[in-house]
């Protein structure tokens, strides 16, 4: 199990010389998406590697250039990845998500890799407005004719349809992994599951499907420590956690049971229609995802974030909530008070993390992150 | 977004720089003070009218509310009013202290910091503002929403921001939200005005209108009145028509009017009342150009060079930043806020069925086009306008209007145009260094004078 572990943290650690492999081993094309929402399926159906493009560990450079730093540490990366020269793996870009700073970002890739193509089609983020659907189907109906167009030939809806089952069967073998998490059955660490969820945001899926079908029927069925504080993350919307936050807070006493990050269950929660029309199964995921887990990026009124976590919170038997925020997040900045106060009004500890790109002083956090686990340890006992 | 700014500056506010020259600005624009009053001072007293309120952010859609005769509430304008009044800190804190971060729009902490205010005095039962403190003359007046309305271009904080109003009132209050979205332009046919994408997000957006209209006939119990709404877009188109032939005087060296005379003169085409005094503020501003034309006066004295505003405007700083440029002899002529927004396109709109070209004009807001497009426009304001160099305004929290300030300012370079960057804000004046504007802008300066040396 350690071999498949390490594996996706091989990938996860360097998403970019995977997909480099894969294409000169294949010779098949890849094709970066954006994150939050944005469906790997039809990529996939187009015979690419649909990669979500990922943060990475480099100190911004030469990307200062073409964006300031009041911008969060993700599209920093972006772009400076962009001007680096990383990129050049991809053989397209598709995005279309509702972030103000993730437009900028992608006018300045548009200028900075010419010949790059980047298929734009905008997802409507009023998710209960009477025209979401149209609007949605419209929108993936576009995106397809234009995959066509980028790859030379039709795709035919049974690809699709087959796409959708793979990355079903994908979703479904991490969710079982959640269950067995919270459940108490396996130890997986925080900087494991995010392995698994990162690299089946980049492998082939296939692929990757395989060493989770080996990974669940032999990682060993043993709980984590049982003195440990049951943490929930939440937070970090579109890009991953730093591994050693992750690590920090298990280090410091907590175990992490349950998240509803991007790279963690956020991703995987929701799967697609396998029959009928596949660009009405994909909108409908689409619009129905933020309805089970909800993303404050999207405009649903009868949806509340809090209310989500303080239920999920329970559900999983965590003892407190770790808010992971990246700075210069927006709709995390104007979400968080909603979230402390239900907090706070019920009397379940919890803590803000701001993290950054670079600059994330660990001793400063570990003394935070430590009192924490105390507080919740005291009123366990109480 | 929004008043006159001899009214809200603070009387000794004046920078110690330069040759200290102030702005010669136009005395026209002082009917907008009052336009503003009124507009203001009409709505305080709307419930009192009984009449329904609308809280809306984003672009233009007053004509609507006007049309069916309900007040509204543009929360960027009180924002903006606020800030412009030095009055925001106090509402900032308030936001502050709820647990919004200081990195978040300044436009929506000063105004939620606001609302959060106003709920606390509903909750007291009471007010713990002293008697005397300036704010209480408007604070106290503003009428809670009956609906909220959200049609922000391009900015998806803009939209959750209004998620966030929502939820501080309870959710009580009924809210709509449009999707304006951005004219990506990368479709082979793509263009300015013209491609697939342009027809048919026009008419994604033309349709959102028409359910507004519905969702506030459900709202108010009464039916909407397009012929109304002609009329009243009957007087914007107008007003837009003589904003753009004084705008085009300023061709003339040096200009007549500055890019400040165009920001304080944004209320009317913004959220004012489409009426006959939107046509006759803009008369009055066509007219003093003209004059000043055949005077040989300009808006700034002996100016020597023209440049171009990017960026959105920073409220607590109109006066400052007039009179700063003044005192080097630059005339900032043109800007991509005020030039390119703000009904820029009124021959798009049929009076007779003035939805679809609505639409369009919302659609083309200043940073609603993917960079090429948009800066393409740019560029055409700045040839046309004759501009030397770009005054960059990095609006901490506004990533709406810094995102492609980088493109802008390469593609400036490129154009031979000199380019200066200025740290600031939209609402919150903590992030304005003012001496690292007073430093690039000399620097400016002199490399621009070294160029016409060398010429």
């Amino acid at each position: 199990m350690d071999e498949i572990l390490e594996t996706m943290a091989v990938v996860a650690a360097d998403p970019l010389a995977y997909a480099r492999q894969w294409k000169k081993e294949t010779q098949g094309r890849v094709i970066g998406l954006f994150p939050m929402h944005f469906p790997g399926e039809l990529a996939h159906a187009a015979g690419a590697l649909p990669v979500i493009l990922q943060e990475d560990d480099e100190p911004i450079t030469v990307g200062q250039a073409q964006v300031f730093n009041f911008y969060c540490g993700y599209n920093r990366s972006i772009i400076d990845q962009a001007l680096r020269g990383e990129f050049e793996v991809l053989d397209a870009i598709l995005f279309g998500d509702h972030c103000v700073q993730l437009l900028g970002t992608a006018d300045v890739i548009r200028a900075s890799l010419p010949k790059m193509p980047i298929l734009f089609n905008q997802l409507c983020s009023i998710l209960d407005a009477e025209w979401a659907k149209a609007e949605t189907v419209r929108t993936f109906t576009q995106l397809w004719k234009e995959l066509e167009a980028l790859i030379g030939q039709p795709i035919a809806p049974e690809q699709v349809q087959a796409s959708i089952r793979l990355f079903n069967r994908n979703r479904a073998l991490i969710r079982q992994l959640y269950d067995l998490r919270r459940a108490g059955e396996i130890a997986l660490t925080g900087r494991q599951m995010q392995d698994v969820v990162k690299s089946s945001m980049v492998m082939d899926r296939a692929q990757h499907t395989v060493l989770l079908e080996k990974l669940i029927a032999g990682l060993e069925r043993r709980g984590p420590p049982t003195d440990a504080v049951r943490v929930f993350l939440s937070g970090h919307l579109c890009h991953a956690p730093k591994l050693p936050v992750l690590d920090l807070i298990e280090d410091c006493g907590g175990v992490v049971v349950d998240d509803d990050l991007y790279h963690g269950f956020r991703f995987v929660f929701w799967d697609a229609a396998e029959t009928g029309d596949p660009v009405e199964a994909l909108a409908d995921w689409y619009l129905l995802r933020s309805t089970k887990v909800p993303c404050p990026t999207r405009a649903v009124k009868s949806l509340d974030w809090e209310d989500y976590l303080l239920r999920n919170v329970r559900a999983s038997g965590a003892q407190g909530l770790i808010v992971l925020m990246a700075k210069f997040c927006e709709p995390h900045m104007y979400f968080y008070p909603e979230i402390k106060e239900a907090f706070d009004r019920h009397d379940i500890p919890h803590l803000l993390v701001e993290t950054e790109h670079e600059e994330m002083p660990m001793e400063t956090l570990k003394t935070r992150v430590e009192t924490f686990i105390e507080i919740a340890k005291r009123r366990m006992a109480a | 977004m929004q008043m006159v700014a001899e009214a809200q500056e603070r009387p000794e506010a004046r920078p110690i720089f330069g040759n200290g020259e102030r702005a010669n600005r136009l005395k026209a624009t002082r009917f907008g003070g009052k336009l503003v009053n009124d507009y203001w001072e009409s709505l305080f007293a709307a419930k009192e009218q009984g009449k329904k309120v609308v809280w809306y952010n984003g672009t233009y859609i007053p004509p609507f509310f006007h049309a069916h005769d309900v007040a509204w509430v543009h929360g960027e304008a009180w924002s903006a009013m606020l800030s412009a009044k030095h009055r925001e800190v106090t509402a900032q804190a308030r936001g502050d202290e709820k647990g919004y971060d200081r990195e978040l729009c300044s436009y929506a902490r000063t105004h939620i910091g606001q609302l959060l205010i106003e709920l606390d005095k509903i909750k007291a039962g009471t007010s713990d503002i002293a008697p005397d403190d300036p704010r209480i003359e408007t604070m106290l007046k503003l009428p809670p929403p009956d609906m909220i309305i959200n049609a922000y271009p391009y900015c998806s904080s803009g939209q959750q921001w209004d998620d966030i109003t929502y939820r501080l009132f309870g959710k009580r209050v009924p809210m709509m939200t449009i999707s304006i979205p951005l004219l990506w332009g990368g479709r082979p046919d793509a263009g300015y005005l013209r491609g697939e994408e342009w027809n048919e997000r026009s008419r994604y957006v033309a349709d959102q209108l028409i359910a507004m209209t519905k969702f506030m006939e459900e709202h108010t119990g009464r039916k909407f009145d397009f012929d109304r709404l002609s009329e009243a877009m009957g007087y914007v188109k107008k007003a837009a028509q003589l904003r753009l032939e004084a705008m085009d005087l300023c061709t003339a060296q040096p200009s007549p009017a500055s890019f400040f005379d165009w920001i304080v003169s944004i209320a009317p085409v913004n959220f004012l009342p489409g009426d006959q005094n939107i046509v006759t503020y803009f008369e009055g501003v066509l007219a003093e150009c003209k004059e000043r034309i055949a005077r040989g006066e300009g808006a700034v004295k002996d100016e020597k060079y023209r440049l171009f505003f990017d960026g959105m405007m920073n409220w607590n700083k109109v006066g400052w930043l007039a009179d700063k440029f003044a005192a080097v002899n630059a005339c900032v002529v043109a800007g991509r806020y005020t030039h390119m927004s703000f009904w820029q396109e009124p021959e798009l709109i049929d009076v007779n069925d003035p939805v679809l070209g609505m639409a369009q004009n919302y659609l083309i807001c200043p940073n609603n086009h993917g960079a090429p497009i948009m800066i393409g426009e740019i560029e055409k304001i700045c040839d046309k306008f004759k501009i030397d160099g770009m005054v960059m305004h990095a609006a901490r929290t506004c990533r709406g209007m810094t995102n492609s300030q980088f493109l802008i300012a390469d593609s400036a370079k490129r154009h031979g145009r000199q380019a200066l960057f200025f740290e600031g804000d939209v609402a919150d004046e903590s992030f304005y260094k003012d001496e690292l504007l007073n430093v690039r802008l000399e620097a400016m300066i002199e490399a621009l004078d070294a160029k016409a040396r060398a010429a």
